[in-house]
């Protein structure tokens, strides 16, 4: 409930017989990352494919692919259900991913997250509660780590229906928010 | 009982939470064993722990985490039965053509097994074992264990922790080392540790001499509760 005082400030230099907006709606998907900088795959968004970019990638969505960010971060939201080979800078797991994970600098899997598949990475982080089933490789994160059978298995698909690769793209900054830094 | 022959165990009520620490005997040896510049292979049969990753990084080990008890819990019983325990297991814990494993940390999985379950999972894992592989077990020594394996953390060289519901709820099959020694063919007890915490630390090596352990001691660990 709004009190009278932060609604006259609220309503100071709104024209008469405006509309108020609507009061604001709770978000249907709670998210626990700080999307940030770079893109976001939101919880309701489905991808199949190869999936490239120049900057950080949070997803909460479903993907099914590869996701190759060499230079960035890649968050697994707790929503997330990833059924792809990451390769990235960093990749930080709370949701479900089943794949192998390579990252030049570090892995971390949150307790909420639960990983099918084999991590390459110089530092690998395990919180308590997660579920976790592969293996772990800390010594090299040069060569992708070696798929123990079963561990994950992505699904076949036809030939004909060979996804695109999806490339992201920075946003070009606008000319007043570049002079702003 | 409630092994894996039975029924899925019923959900209880939470059981209060503990962690031990305990000086280990057999963690020493087992250490010794680990070479950085070979980077070892490891297979952790227990729940994924953070600080035991950490740990055996400091080794460059290659670690492979399979936490196998719950991993069956999850299976239909009738998967568990002798006959289709082998299939289950190819299932689980598929090893690729050549893996090799230096260090198998067993923990108490073998406590929650039956015998036919333990010498299937033993001769399953013997082609990625050779004559320097060593399992590390913990078998109790107590008359009851808790419903479910304990976590179990590795804190230093010498020194472990285990975690988790420490009420006894099932009995101990306390396994005698020549019950341990025809459950693991190819096997044979390399060192034995009793410690006065109920715990009696195994380490079992491939090929060696049957029956004699070339180590048996008795230890009392110092107990100190972890908050």
């Amino acid at each position: 409930m709004w009190n009278k005082r932060e609604e006259e400030q609220l309503n100071a230099g709104r024209p008469a017989g405006a509309v108020q907006p609507p009061p604001s709606v709770e978000p249907r998907h709670e998210v626990s990352v700080n999307p940030g900088p770079g893109a976001a795959i939101g919880p309701s968004i489905s991808i199949v494919g190869e999936l490239t970019g120049e900057e950080d990638l949070t997803i909460h969505g479903k993907v099914e692919g590869t996701i190759q960010v060499p230079k960035h971060t890649v968050t697994i939201g707790r929503t997330a259900k990833v059924t792809a080979d990451i390769r990235a800078k960093a990749v930080s797991v709370e949701g479900e991913v089943r794949g192998n994970l390579q990252a030049a600098e570090q892995i971390l899997i949150r307790k909420t997250a639960t990983m099918l598949g084999n991590l390459a990475a110089p530092r690998v982080g395990l919180e308590d509660g997660c579920r976790f089933k592969g293996s772990v490789d800390m010594e090299s994160s040069s060569t992708p780590a070696p798929r123990a059978a079963g561990a994950h298995e992505t699904p076949a698909r036809p030939a004909d229906a060979a996804p695109k690769p999806v490339t992201i793209t920075p946003l070009k900054q606008e000319p007043a928010a570049a002079a702003r830094q | 009982m409630s092994w894996f022959s039975g029924s899925r165990p019923q959900p209880q009520a939470p059981e209060p939470k503990e962690s031990l620490k305990h000086r280990s005997l057999a963690l020493p040896q087992l250490l010794r064993g680990l070479h950085p510049e070979a980077h070892p292979s490891v297979l952790d049969l227990g729940m994924a722990v953070g600080p035991n990753l950490e740990f055996l990084s400091a080794y460059s080990c290659r670690v492979r985490i399979v936490d196998l008890y719950r991993s069956l819990l999850a299976e239909p019983t009738e998967s568990r039965e002798p006959g289709a325990f082998p299939a289950l297991l190819a299932r689980l814990l598929p090893l690729e053509a050549g893996e090799h494993f230096d260090i198998i940390l067993a923990w108490d999985l073998l406590n929650y097994l039956r015998a036919d379950q333990t010498t299937a999972l033993m001769t399953w894992l013997t082609p990625a074992c050779s004559a320097r592989t060593i399992v590390f077990a913990l078998i109790s020594t107590q008359r009851q264990i808790p419903n479910a394996p304990l976590r179990y953390r590795i804190l230093d060289e010498q020194h472990m922790a285990w975690e988790g519901a420490a009420v006894a709820t099932r009995p101990s099959p306390r396994f005698t080392q020549l019950q341990m020694q025809r459950m693991t063919p190819g096997f044979s007890v390399k060192s034995s540790y009793i410690l006065r915490n109920g715990i009696q630390e195994c380490l079992l090596q491939m090929g060696q001499q049957r029956g004699v352990a070339k180590a048996v001691a008795v230890a009392s660990p110092r107990r100190v509760v972890v908050r």
